[in-house]
């Protein structure tokens, strides 16, 4: 029974974070500099790592499917399968799993170390809200630089799957290019454009809440640190499933 | 005037404040002894509605705060400068921003007015030196000078709470610390020091006040704690024999 109400009572909190944490973008002070500080960290500091991945992830995905298609003489369709896959599906997520290990951890255990050394209690001391100055410009970053690094995330893995495609599996650039081209309508383009935004949202707000929560010394910030992680992905995959069947739905897929 | 009444506080099963009742004026300089995780500075906490007790009413200066919301509490906060233990620097700032950071928070203060003030309070704190300073780059001693120094640009605090000012630090830094304290009272701002060093609480307080199982087991002056014949002050008031400290 304690248990129980522990949770309800950490799921209010994490609710009453949340929202607080984006209505307060609307209310003064604005603490423009944190924001731009952490769009620093969180977006030209994750640049390289989304890179590597995501031109991975394309080479691997080209590569299967050059392997499969092949055996079944459809191998034209090549870069339809990787434009759909990586626009729709992959290029999302896996910029949002990237960012999870990087960003996300970064602030819970940033987070955790402030709890731990008193500087969150001195910011209520001087009457500043922690989640106003620390929470808010952690969510702003993540909601603009999340959708931005997933952009260069896809452009990244399509010329990934190019390379296999084109110089590996021997297939035509141009119709690479083109068939990719065919598939850049706004269903996929929008149902691709959403989820980052959702995926920053729940990243920044876990990863924040997990950190401000932190108890106990070393051993509580390496608690608070892993539960942000895993949390913020088990949620990215759910909330992937749940966005993905809703945007079937809304953008007239028939499934 | 801080009041206690009947204040309980626990953190999940354990309870670290018991039925606690005592009043302190604004102008009075206490000293809250007591060793490790008997609840000193859960009382730092309470009195600035960082924590809230369990049951208990707490009044600052007739006003119960008790069940406060945050945005009340700022007002009573603005009473009080708080110096956590280790100084609670903001790492990502150097000392200049550190202290600069209320004046720049709630003020509209121009830039050479704000680097003039600080420098002025860094002065006095006896780190003007280190301005430019990140705190990883700053001793024991400095950190707290430092945070001393920020408290003060945060306000006009009637009073000053200090934790654990002294901990950590070698005895010539500890002494300049109790010096410090000391000269920032002499304006008549009284101050609450907890501290598990009675030859720190000594130089500095001329209320003491002891803590044990979170009940409050002896509050009275300077005479009265020498003499006591609680065996868990004689134990404290033993370091004084061992330190060859006759008179502080």
């Amino acid at each position: 029974m304690r248990r129980l109400k522990e949770i309800i009572s950490d799921l209010q909190d994490f609710y009453m974070l949340s929202v607080r944490g984006l209505l307060s973008i609307f209310k003064r002070p604005f603490y423009f500099k944190d924001a731009i500080e952490q769009m620093d960290y969180a977006g030209a500091g994750s640049f390289f790592i989304i890179f590597i991945v995501s031109l991975f992830v394309g080479m691997a995905l080209s590569l299967q499917l050059s392997a499969e298609l092949s055996r079944l003489g459809l191998k034209i369709y090549t870069g339809k399968v990787v434009g759909i896959s990586v626009i729709r599906e992959l290029g999302p997520v896996v910029a949002a799993l990237v960012f999870t290990g990087r960003v996300g951890a970064g602030m819970a255990s940033e987070l955790g170390l402030m709890v731990l050394g008193h500087q969150v209690d001195t910011l209520r001391v001087f009457g500043v809200d922690p989640i106003k100055k620390l929470v808010t410009p952690r969510i702003v970053s993540s909601i603009i630089m999340l959708p931005a690094l997933t952009i260069i995330g896809d452009a990244v893995s399509l010329f990934g799957g190019y390379y296999i495609a084109v110089f590996v599996s021997n297939q035509s650039g141009t119709l690479y290019w083109s068939s990719i081209r065919e598939e850049l309508i706004f269903e996929n383009v929008f149902s691709g454009a959403v989820k980052p935004f959702v995926f920053g949202y729940l990243i920044a707000c876990i990863c924040c809440y997990m950190g401000l929560s932190t108890k106990g010394g070393a051993t509580g910030l390496r608690q608070s640190t892993t539960k942000a992680v895993v949390t913020s992905i088990i949620m990215i995959i759910i909330s992937d499933f749940i966005l993905t069947r809703i945007l079937l739905y809304v953008l007239g897929f028939p499934v | 005037m801080i009041v206690f009444d009947k204040v309980c506080f626990s953190y999940g099963e354990r309870q670290i404040i018991k039925d606690l009742n005592f009043s302190i004026n604004f102008d009075e300089r206490v000293a809250i002894l007591g060793g490790s995780g008997e609840g000193k500075t859960t009382i730092l906490k309470l009195i600035i509605g960082l924590i809230k007790p369990d049951s208990g009413k707490i009044i600052i200066d007739g006003e119960d705060i008790t069940n406060k919301t945050e945005d009340h509490l700022r007002e009573v906060r603005m009473k009080f400068s708080l110096v956590f233990q280790e100084g609670a620097l903001f790492d990502s700032l150097n000392v200049k921003e550190n202290v600069a950071f209320c004046l720049r928070e709630y003020t509209k203060m121009p830039e050479d007015e704000i680097d003039r003030k600080v420098r002025e309070l860094l002065r006095i704190v006896g780190v003007e030196h280190a301005m430019e300073f990140m705190p990883e780059q700053l001793s024991g001693g400095m950190h707290r000078r430092v945070s001393i120094a920020r408290s003060l640009a945060a306000c006009e605090p009637r009073m000053f709470l200090y934790d654990e000012p002294t901990s950590g630090l070698d005895p010539v830094n500890a002494d300049n610390i109790c010096k410090l304290i000391t000269d920032l009272s002499k304006s008549g701002k009284g101050f609450i020091v907890v501290t598990h060093k009675v030859v720190d609480a000594l130089k500095v307080a001329n209320r003491f006040m002891f803590l044990k199982d979170g009940e409050l087991v002896f509050d009275g002056d300077r005479e009265k704690l020498l003499h006591s014949d609680i065996p868990d002050i004689q134990v404290f008031i033993s370091e004084l024999n061992y330190a060859g400290v006759k008179d502080v």
